[in-house]
């Protein structure tokens, strides 16, 4: 089982991605490459800030993983927060949408776009969620 | 006299400079007793503000009035007096108003022509023009060192925590925890907050914050969103202080800070930009508070009313009290962070 947001973990992610016919519906005009920063929690388990990338294109995931910091800050969308915070919403406890607007996920880019494809979000969150995944705090 | 003067970046010393003498009817010349080493004089040490080599520097002072203008009303010889950081005229419409730091003819003692050249506190004597504004009686039982900082940092705590509209069910973070963050959790504390966070990545700050009620958050350890959000059922800090003034303080203010929060930005900015996304801040419906310079002259009465009850105890965060001759010395400490508070004794 992969650890939570290790190279090995974004690889799980995409290749569900990849399988999942609802993101290919609800993603198929995306053109954007989206970085995700989960920001470190030494007392969960999180001693440094991670960062991934999904290279989202039409509805598809052609590639990506674990990133640098340099390479994830030149996507063209990043979505950071805390490490428990992601975990909330992996777990299903908060709409990664609202937490959006709520400013608990903090977007870099044109948020706007990013609720307009509201349905590829939540598919997006609904397929992380089934990635068996090891939480750093669980270990 | 003896004073404390800027030679180059990264040097002060102390050396001989003319006595000062009234200029003006509303001057006072105070007898320094003690003055302060302030982390805005450590900007002229670093190069940050520019101020020419010779001019006296410092602006935290008590002492006793020696002598005065022929309007300096309210104001006596013998009177023991702690001096406003800032210097205002007391008479424009923002003056009348209690927004002494927007003064039309305002100025900061010892800082140069940045400042309105006037002189520096950390010396033997200081003039100190328009005294009836700036100057306030020290109550007879107080003891200089408790009265210092009603003349800057105290008094900038407790405007930041009156401005955030702190109540007694307000769960409060204050980043950073300076010397100004250690005022500021004690007036959030004074004015009734449920609890007050201190966010900071040095264990001394921290341990300072924590002897005077602050929950301590090593930011280096825990993510402050996450303790903030434990701490209120996922809402985050009713009111958050940036006690700092950097892009990075202002990003955790507004992280840990619940929707509808406030946020009082206390900090010293100038030049730093941050790309903000309105719309959330909107849908947030966040309440942004820039504090300015602290309107001393209209907060310092309060102050002193809390330090001399008691809920405000500034000795905690003096480490150091040297003579005024090793000034060179305690800018030294200060700017490693050896020092928390270096006090200057004439």
């Amino acid at each position: 089982m992969p650890r939570f947001a290790t190279d090995a973990w974004f690889q799980d992610l995409i290749a569900k991605i990849n399988a999942s016919s609802e993101y290919r519906d609800a993603a198929a005009a995306w053109e954007g490459d989206v970085a995700f920063l989960v920001e470190a929690e030494p007392d969960h388990g999180m001693p440094e800030d991670v960062w991934g990338v999904l290279d989202l294109w039409h509805g598809a995931c052609r590639g990506g993983g674990a990133v640098d910091a340099e390479t994830g800050r030149r996507a063209a969308y990043v979505i950071r927060a805390p490490y428990s915070r992601w975990k909330e919403v992996l777990l299903g406890d908060l709409d990664p949408t609202r937490a959006m607007m709520q400013g608990k996920l903090k977007v870099q880019g044109d948020l706007a776009t990013i609720v307009r494809y509201v349905r590829a979000a939540n598919e997006l969150v609904h397929l992380t969620g089934e990635v068996d995944t090891q939480y750093p705090d669980e270990a | 006299m003896r004073a404390v003067v800027f030679d180059d970046i990264g040097r002060v010393s102390v050396t001989d400079v003319a006595d000062p003498v009234i200029e003006g009817p509303g001057d006072a010349i105070v007898r320094v007793t003690l003055s302060a080493v302030c982390g805005s004089d450590l900007h002229f040490l670093h190069g940050k503000t520019p101020i020419d080599p010779g001019a006296s520097i410092g602006h935290e002072a008590v002492g006793v009035v020696e002598s005065t203008g022929s309007a300096a009303a309210g104001v006596a010889r013998g009177d023991r007096v702690v001096v406003a950081f800032q210097i205002a005229c007391g008479r424009c419409w923002f003056c009348r108003r209690g927004e002494t730091q927007l003064c039309e003819d305002s100025g900061t003692l010892g800082a140069g022509a940045f400042g309105g050249s006037l002189p520096g506190a950390q010396a033997e004597r200081l003039r100190v023009p328009n005294a009836s504004v700036n100057l306030l009686r020290i109550p007879d039982d107080m003891d200089d060192e408790d009265a210092i900082f009603v003349g800057d940092i105290a008094t900038s705590g407790y405007y930041a925590a009156s401005l955030g509209e702190i109540g007694a069910r307000d769960v409060v973070a204050v980043v950073g925890a300076g010397p100004v963050g250690f005022f500021c959790v004690q007036a959030a504390r004074a004015l009734g907050a449920r609890r007050v966070f201190a966010l900071d990545r040095e264990p001394e700050r921290l341990s300072l914050a924590a002897r005077v009620g602050a929950d301590p958050v090593n930011v280096a350890e825990r993510h402050p969103v996450t303790v903030l959000a434990a701490a209120t059922d996922g809402r985050g800090a009713d009111v958050v202080i940036d006690a700092v003034g950097s892009v990075a303080a202002f990003d955790t203010a507004v992280a840990v800070v619940r929707r509808g929060g406030r946020v009082v930005i206390l900090g010293v900015y100038a030049s730093e930009t941050v790309e903000l996304q309105l719309g959330v801040y909107w849908a947030r419906a966040l309440d942004l508070r820039f504090a300015g310079i602290t309107p001393v002259h209209a907060w310092w009465g309060p102050t002193m009313d809390a330090v001399a009850g008691g809920l405000i105890d500034p000795r905690p965060l003096v480490s150091h009290r040297l003579p005024l001759e090793d000034a060179a010395r305690g800018y030294e400490l200060f700017a490693a962070r050896r020092a928390t508070k270096v006090l200057l004794i004439p």
